[in-house]
């Protein structure tokens, strides 16, 4: 089937008849109208209520835990702490075929003696109703004795800091290089050297984590939750002591992602408790419990030092990565290979050599997050590419145009993506559609504008193994059902598993149906993570339902009497192409296929070829299956007298390889946007001593409908991309450049640059008084 | 969550009253700040007595002299008066960055006073007014100018029995100008880092009447007054307008905390007092 060649027209494809339309989700109405049960919605009768008690010092030995009190009180069912545990120590959730030594750094599921982070679960209670709950955790009485903590990871890596993990706190390692960086610094005309911070980032979605857990007929534990990842079903088991298919973990369609439900969130909690209690049992985070339960966006120092020619070509590049993984070790060393591989971004530099190393500290742990390390890689690089060009005197576009990697060239690791690259074309887009230059009429406001261009990988890493399954089946009446265990995180992922079904069999999107997310009855599809559901599911679905088409098909033909290719499935119906009134309804062909027996489902897996792991010591090889690139340009207003910043513009362009549904992409598109710039200007996370102090959503600070201007999307198609009808994936990808567009254009506009985000208005007025120190000083001299 | 407590929804101000008399109780308005602290236990009432019912406290309304507003006016009903926007512009701009649309629907102007915040958005422009506040118990009423309402950090002179149930201001005196500036980190639902509320009022070329009102950088929403000393009755100039900048940011007195620093605040003071005199002026001549 020949679906048209690339385009980077902005029209959707008319040729298609269901994919790259902006239909409406099919999960869209329950979500409006409110009627969309969540995890949280659901109850049991006799259910008991969960709490958790937190250690509320960062670094400490717990002397004593006394629960004796917390038991006594009335309606208190069950209390478990680390002793009454089956397994103390459990490995994360995360898959292990790194390749690389790694210290055990998993966290217990209840820390016994050492704690390591502030709001470190020392005990769960179980009561019949919340408020009980809530009261007995009041009397669960513990005694923590102080340790010496570290709270910043170049502390934590010096000589004698306290040890959080391991021997030397350095829990991951990941090197890169190629051609010789080292002397093309030195032989270069100019060397520009910067370090860049990037902030810790709380996922905030709206549905803090809830779920339920009970016993069934089969004593099965089953699991309703709110999850990125049903598969963790296993990690659950072995964390209780019982096999793989004793536990079943059923998804819900999620409240919000974004990585932050990719580790086991309360899952383990619910396990072990109604393990021993034999109740269902219900736990339901407070949007403070969510702020200290899962792991945060990692922090990162990135040094950057860069080798230029007057000709504007990169010569060498050297970067130097440290990145806080907190108290455990979680994500940390993917996250950090991420950044490693991304470091020199869209760019060609022959000559790179990266150090990077994530650091055990008694902040919070650090974990995925939306943009898993490239997305800090690009706010440093995109940044840094600025600077360089301000030092040549160049446009900041004309010097990128010198060196943006071309499509079927290598990038840091030596891998050649299958896919175009089509950086160039959306970096000029953006800035086009940037108009002509707007100026401020007043004297203390200055405007300023900013582009950034991203590589961000889809799909899992390639050395890791990643497969995926999906079945199809049509019905007697000619709707489809597709089963598939994926999780829908709200970015529309089964709506678009539908879309491309309902393309392939020639049906409505109103005539699927999908289940997912069930551990137990869905084929299992892997996480929603690393934008790979589309590529990955959305390959497997294509296949399975390509397989009925097949079959169907061929029936067809031989009841019209003509050759398989002149068959079309077009609106429910099967018809011959030359002779449109040969006809019959898809349920009535199902129908001829169910009576001869000629199979009207399909299972089908989908699965990337396995590689190789990245050499050691230089890190070359293939990280990942394939790239997406694009760029986001954003206009800002800055006052320099209050330091205030206005985002007035801010524009997506992304080369999608091909839009499933177009409504979809554009809210990816415009979800990044705000996602991004909170993470650019507003959001943080202030740790004191390993404590949150802005633990809620009046502190942690988050762009509202008013702070956001309207976001442009503009989708470019090279067909190119490994994912179905050429695909390649936005979740991720919408992210990454956006807070160094947003630098970009402040510092554009005020004329210096702040290094470390948030750049905060304080942060600007700061800058700007040094500016004119060193003003001051340059002219006395 | 919350505390147990007895909920009363009377009708009539003069019931609210008759249960308003323990130590215990406290009056619910819009909730948008008590139900915060009551979930977060920093409240801990015995008996909340919700004003929501009590009609006669709802409305804005003036005369040739003062405009007066009843306590349990909501944010967004200063936003539907047109007559506000002309008597007390400084108010109507609080009131338009105010939290974002869903607070503003349930907020009031009594218990933006009454939880006396040092960020509270409407007292800065209700200071620059010269507003006065009723208060009322079971057994009388006083009138009180607002600049002697609060007494230091989140305390104020409001017997645990009274009620505020209007706040009330005289017109402004002709060539004034009046108005309001929010320093936040975002644009919704944002605790103020610095609020300003300016009157300037100038007759032949002569400040007659200067009020700066200043939020969140002391422990409850200041004068200053030295500043104020300062222009009234003096010739306005660019560097008399300047030198008052100069003093509000010494009279404040500001504290670090995790929207911003102290010293950014000082100079956030300096240079907003700085910005509305001289728009003010410019306003005027
Ligand atoms: C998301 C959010 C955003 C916010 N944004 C802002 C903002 O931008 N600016 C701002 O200033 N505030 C903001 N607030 C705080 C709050 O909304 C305001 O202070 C509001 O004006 C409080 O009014 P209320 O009617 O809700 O008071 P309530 O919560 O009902 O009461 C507050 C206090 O006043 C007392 N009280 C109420 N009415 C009376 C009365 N008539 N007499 C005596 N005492 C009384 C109560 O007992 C209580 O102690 C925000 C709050 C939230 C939740």
């Amino acid at each position: 089937m020949i679906y048209g060649g690339p385009s980077d027209e902005t029209a959707p494809n008319v040729k298609r008849w269901q994919v790259g339309k902006p239909l409406p989700r099919i999960d869209a109405a329950g979500k409006a109208f409110g009627s969309t049960p969540y995890a949280g919605d659901h109850v049991m009768p006799g259910m008991l209520h969960m709490c958790i008690v937190r250690a509320n010092i960062a670094s400490a030995k717990l002397r004593f835990l006394d629960v004796a009190k917390a038991r006594a009180l009335e309606g208190v069912v069950e209390i478990l702490t680390a002793e009454d545990l089956p397994i103390a120590e459990v490995a994360p959730g995360s898959p292990d075929r790194d390749g690389t030594e790694r210290p055990n750094t998993g966290p217990p599921i209840l820390a016994g003696e050492r704690i390591r982070y502030f709001g470190e679960p020392i005990a769960l209670i179980a009561a019949e109703t919340r408020d009980i709950a809530e009261r007995a955790r009041q009397l669960v009485e513990f005694d923590l004795e102080p340790l010496a903590g570290v709270y910043d990871p170049l502390e934590a890596m010096k000589p004698g800091a306290p040890i959080v993990q391991g021997n030397d706190n350095i829990v991951a390692v990941r090197n890169i290089r190629k051609g010789d960086a080292a002397n093309r610094l030195e032989d270069a005309d100019y060397v520009v050297e910067n370090t860049f911070w990037t902030p810790f980032q709380e996922h905030a979605f709206l549905e803090p984590e809830a779920g339920l857990a009970w016993t069934d007929e089969n004593d099965v534990i089953n699991i309703r939750v709110c999850t990125q990842d049903i598969a963790h079903f296993r990690a659950i088991a072995d964390a209780i002591g019982v096999p793989h298919n004793k536990v079943r973990v059923r998804g819900a369609l999620v409240g919000g992602g974004f990585g932050g439900k990719e580790d086991c969130t309360l899952e383990k909690f619910l396990a072990v408790m109604v393990r021993k209690t034999r109740c269902p049992v219900r736990l339901e985070y407070s949007r403070e419990d969510s702020f200290v339960g899962h792991g945060k966006r990692h922090p990162l120092i990135l040094r950057y030092k860069t080798g230029v020619g007057k000709d504007g070509k990169i010569s060498g590049l050297d970067v130097e990565i440290v990145a806080d993984s907190g108290a455990y070790l979680f994500l940390s060393p993917y996250v950090l290979l991420y950044a490693a591989v991304a470091s020199s971004g869209p760019y060609r530099i022959d000559n790179l050599n990266v150090r990077a190393r994530a650091v055990a500290t008694n902040n919070m742990y650090t974990s995925a997050f939306r943009g898993y390390g490239s997305m800090q890689a690009c706010a440093a690089y995109e940044q840094q590419m600025d600077e360089v060009a301000r030092v040549l005197e160049m446009d900041p576009i004309e010097f990128r145009r010198l060196n943006y990697l071309q499509t079927g060239e290598p990038i840091s690791t030596g891998f050649v993506p299958p896919s175009a690259i089509w950086t160039e074309q959306c970096v000029d887009r953006a800035w086009k559609a940037m108009g002509g230059p707007v100026n401020s009429t007043q004297e203390h406001i200055k405007i300023g504008r900013g582009i950034a261009a991203y590589q961000q990988s889809y799909g899992r890493l390639s050395f890791l193994g990643d497969t995926s399954e999906a079945w199809v089946g049509v019905e007697l009446d000619g709707t489809v059902i597709v089963r598939s265990g994926v999780a829908d995180i709200g970015a529309g992922q089964i709506s678009a598993l539908c879309q491309i079904t309902a393309e392939i069999l020639g049906v409505a999107l109103e005539d699927v149906v999908i289940y997912s997310s069930d551990s137990a009855v869905t084929p299992l599809a892997g996480r929603t993570a690393a934008t790979r559901t589309l590529y990955m599911t959305g390959n497997a679905t294509k296949q399975a339902a390509e397989a009925i088409r097949a079959r169907l098909v061929r029936r067809a033909a031989q009841e019209f009497g003509v050759a398989p290719d002149e068959i079309d499935l077009v609106e429910g119906k099967v018809l011959a192409r030359a002779q449109p009134d040969n006809c019959m309804s898809i349920g009535a062909l199902a129908e001829i296929c169910e009576t001869e027996g000629i199979c009207r489902s399909e299972l089908a897996m989908f699965h990337p070829q396995l590689q190789d792991f990245l050499d050691p010591e230089t890190g070359q090889g293939q990280a990942h299956p394939d790239y997406v690139y694009g760029a986001h340009a954003a206009e800002v207003s800055v006052d320099t007298e209050t330091g205030e910043v206005c985002v007035l513009r801010s524009i997506g362009v992304h080369d999608v390889g091909q839009c499933i549904n177009r409504a979809a992409v554009e809210g990816q598109i415009e979800g990044g946007a705000q996602n991004g710039q909170g993470f650019a200007l507003s959001e943080e996370m202030l740790y004191e001593e390993g404590r949150l102090v802005t633990p809620s959503l009046s502190e942690y600070l988050m762009p509202t409908s008013m702070d956001m201007p309207r976001v442009e999307s503009i989708i470019l198609e090279s067909r190119s991309g490994i994912g179905p009808f050429g695909a390649k994936g936005i979740g991720e990808p919408a992210i990454t450049p956006v807070a160094p567009a947003i630098a970009n254009a402040i510092a554009n506009a005020i004329g210096v640059r702040v290094f470390q985000m948030p750049i905060t208005p304080e942060r600007i007025v700061n800058a700007l008084e040094e500016r004119d120190k060193r003003r001051r000083t340059m002219t006395a001299r | 969550m919350f505390c147990d407590f007895d909920l009363h929804m009377p009708d009539r101000l003069d019931d609210a009253l008759s249960v308003l008399t323990d130590e215990k109780g406290m009056p619910m308005a819009g909730g948008t700040n008590l139900l915060v602290d009551m979930r977060s236990r920093k409240e801990t009432p015995a008996s909340v007595i919700a004003l929501g019912n009590v009609g006669e406290l709802r409305g804005i309304h003036f005369n040739d002299e003062r405009t007066t507003i009843g306590s349990r006016t909501t944010v967004s009903d200063l936003l539907q008066s047109t007559e506000l926007v002309s008597s007390s512009p400084s108010l109507v701009e609080a009131a338009a960055v105010f939290a974002g649309q869903m607070v503003r629907n349930a907020a009031t102007v009594g218990g933006n006073i009454a939880c006396a915040s040092p960020a509270a958005d409407l007292v800065p422009p209700l200071l620059s007014l010269d507003a006065e506040l009723m208060l009322v118990s079971a057994s009388g009423s006083r009138t009180v100018p607002l600049a002697d309402y609060y007494q230091g950090y989140k305390r104020n002179i409001r017997g645990k029995d009274e009620l505020i149930t209007q706040i009330s201001w005289a017109r402004l005196p002709e060539n004034s100008v009046n108005m309001f500036y929010k320093l936040a980190r975002r644009k919704g639902d944002a605790i103020t880092i610095v609020g300003v509320a300016v009157t300037l009022s100038i007759s032949n070329g002569i400040c007659r009447k200067a009020r700066i009102a200043l939020g969140a950088v002391a422990p409850y929403v200041l004068r200053a007054r030295e500043s104020e000393r300062r222009l009234e009755g003096q010739v306005i100039s660019e560097e008399l307008l300047c030198a008052a900048a100069s003093q509000a940011a010494r009279e404040c007195c500001p504290i670090d905390d995790v929207r911003a620093s102290a010293t950014y605040r000082r100079h956030v003071v300096k240079a907003l007092v700085g910005r509305l005199l001289s728009q003010s002026w410019n306003r005027l001549v």
